[in-house]
């Protein structure tokens, strides 16, 4: 090495600066990342902020106003009982998005905690992955049913018919979609735990806490993002398909999935009711996705950079 | 090294008896043990304070396994392993935890023994950040000290692993193991993985840094000019067993268990003349497997001076000059006072007539 002595005394001698620095840097250069990251926080402001804007009450019936095309007075036409599809939209926009997001954060969280004990821990592993493949054997649809006739009026008496049903769906997709994160962290643990610089950790005697938390878990960072971009999406989908079953929200409550469903039965007549509803999903799963990539390479010190 | 003192009246640091490291090998649906793999096989020895002593063997004799069972990475099947007057053989990791401070390792392959998701720094600092209670200032402070004394440039402290060439990154896995001032460090082939050239830089940083700041190795490689050149004493392991332990002089001079002498005389010589006489002893067949070990001596099935006794009784490790150990039956006649070249002589007659 020839930089030994010489380069010792040193002019700009900068102390570590925070990581998270070079993530956004990293972050910034991914094209698609930026635009995802955009097209999400415009989803995410017109949900949020939307309806203080366009103040029509997405449930209000007019029903000589039904089936219209858009128009000034409903820019994106009302649906087979009058209501403003705009308003829907944005109503329904954020149920879905909070149920997808939250039922995500529940089944990376339960899939990630399974995965690591049952890959780190020999001792859990055979009951963790026990229990994971009971899970994944189980029918899921009629148990989704089961469970939401059996918890939805306790639930609603609980904390009323909104929240209830919320606090229910996404219990019943968390509970339900986290075997695969599971099984996919579990493999990256087992493979993880043989390298030489646990070992390392190990001899230098960091308990296992913080060897998981340190060592593991920043390198099986890759999977968990794939999954989770993955679980926003299809948590969103199930949540339709239990509204378009009558077991989601109450049905004048809308969700996407909700409008969505309501509207195939006119599809051939007024196609636009499908396609807003389905390009809405489509376009925050694909910029989550996309997130999700930008997010995954710039965590990575290896791709950083280049 | 050249000033070594005489091996007597010194500590010893380490000192291993009778330790054992079984692998279970487990078959069927139950999941039933069938038998072990026995990496380490009734292996002891000491190591003064100060001294390196040299680990050679051929792959898979269980030379990383006994380095990394000393340092308790592993949890041994058996036998004592005393490092700085303190048991910990059979020490919970929560106890042996307080401990490790004095205890470390520089590992074989020095990519894959950093997280590619730290920054040097990281690294460096993990053991501090696990042992002491320094302030951030304090830490980077000895961070950056422990980069200069293995001649890294302070300005990589930000950087990742994959940014370095194999030597820096060597480097990297010194400093950490340095950073909490080890009075023992076990050096698993740190320079395996390195070329030649960067081979040298390593190993005379690590003679260096012994010199300074008295650390005692146990320097395991298959490098057996390497190891002559760093090492104090020598041992050679076989089929997880220690063939023979000897002063590092001795023990190139005159080898004296048959598998050390066939060993050594695998190893080139750079005088093309003295390289076309010299007589090679070259073993027939393979190395049994660890899981089954021959009766009798593990050298058996291969040793060109087998003898009946071989074959059935195991050779006891015990001392036939002073200062010299070896597992052989063809010194079984020798006092521990006798000399060492008529036994030598011994082993001869003995080749001639197989």
């Amino acid at each position: 090495m020839t930089d030994l002595a010489a380069q010792k005394v040193d002019q700009a001698l900068k102390p570590p600066r925070n990581q998270w620095w070079d993530v956004w840097d990293q972050f910034k250069t991914h094209k698609g990342a930026l635009v995802g990251l955009f097209i999400l926080a415009a989803i995410l402001l017109a949900v949020t902020i939307g309806p203080w804007i366009w103040s029509i009450d997405p449930t209000y019936v007019d029903i000589r106003a039904r089936n219209q095309g858009p128009s000034g007075a409903h820019p994106f036409g009302t649906d087979q009982l009058g209501r403003d599809l705009l308003a829907r939209l944005m109503a329904g926009g954020k149920v879905s998005i909070a149920v997808g997001l939250t039922a995500m954060l529940l089944s990376l969280f339960l899939g990630t905690l399974i995965g690591v004990v049952a890959g780190f821990f020999k001792r859990a592993e055979g009951l963790l992955m026990g229990l994971t493949d009971l899970f994944l054997s189980l029918p899921l649809l009629p148990l989704l049913l089961l469970m939401v006739t059996l918890f939805r009026e306790p639930l609603s008496q609980r904390f009323g018919p909104e929240t209830g049903i919320f606090f229910l769906i996404v219990f019943a997709i968390g509970v339900t979609s986290w075997m695969q994160t599971a099984r996919i962290v579990r493999g990256e643990v087992l493979a993880l735990k043989e390298r030489e610089y646990v070992l390392a950790a190990r001899s230098i005697g960091t308990p296992s806490r913080r060897m998981v938390l340190r060592h593991i878990l920043p390198n099986v960072m890759s999977p968990i993002m794939v999954s989770a971009t993955l679980g926003i999406a299809n948590a969103i989908i199930t949540e339709s398909a239990l509204s378009f079953l009558g077991l989601g929200f109450p049905p004048d409550f809308p969700t996407w999935g909700r409008i969505l469903f309501d509207a195939v039965d006119q599809m051939q007549l007024y196609p636009i009711r499908v396609i807003l509803p389905g390009v809405a999903i489509s376009l925050t799963v694909l910029s989550v996705n996309y997130i999700g990539d930008g997010l995954r390479d710039a965590l990575d010190p290896r791709i950083r950079g280049r | 090294m050249l000033d070594a003192a005489p091996q007597t009246g010194r500590r010893k640091l380490v000192e291993v008896a009778g330790l054992k490291m079984y692998f279970p090998i487990t078959a069927g649906i139950f999941r039933t043990k069938v038998g072990d793999v026995k990496a380490v096989d009734n292996v002891s020895f000491d190591i003064y304070e100060g001294e390196t002593l040299g680990l050679v063997g051929e792959s898979g004799c269980g030379k990383s396994t006994c380095g990394r069972v000393i340092l308790r990475l592993y949890d041994p099947t058996a036998g004592s392993i005393r490092i700085d007057g303190r048991e910990i053989a059979a020490s919970a990791q929560s106890d042996l935890r307080t401990m490790r401070p004095t205890m470390q390792m520089v590992f074989q392959d020095p990519q894959a023994s950093l997280n590619p998701r730290m920054t040097v720094a990281a690294i460096i600092g993990e053991p501090l950040e696990e042992h002491t209670n320094l302030s951030k200032a304090e830490k980077l402070a000895r961070i950056y000290e422990l980069m200069d004394q293995v001649g890294l440039n302070r300005n990589f402290a930000n950087r990742y692993p994959h940014e370095f060439s194999g030597g820096q990154r060597q480097r990297i896995g010194i400093a950490r193991a340095l950073a909490l001032n080890p009075k023992f460090i076990v050096c698993d082939e740190p320079i395996a993985a390195l070329d030649v050239s960067i081979q040298a830089q390593v190993v005379n940083l690590l003679e260096e840094l012994q010199d300074r700041l008295g650390l005692t190795y146990l320097f395991i490689s298959h490098d057996l000019s390497m190891v002559r050149h760093i090492a104090d004493r020598v041992a050679v392991m076989y089929l997880g067993q220690i063939a023979e332990l000897a002063p590092r002089d001795d023990l190139y001079a005159t080898p004296l268990h048959p598998y050390t002498q066939a060993l050594l005389s695998a190893v080139p010589e750079p005088d093309p003349d003295v390289e076309t006489e010299r007589g090679r002893i070259i073993l027939t067949g393979d190395v049994p497997s660890p899981a089954n070990p021959p009766e009798g001596c593990n050298f058996c099935t291969r040793c060109p001076k087998v003898m009946e006794i071989c074959k059935t009784v195991e050779p006891a490790f015990r001392e036939v000059a002073p200062g010299r150990f070896t597992a052989c039956h063809l010194y079984d006649d020798t006092k521990t006072t006798a000399g060492v070249t008529a036994a030598y002589e011994a082993s001869k007659s003995i080749q001639q007539g197989v």
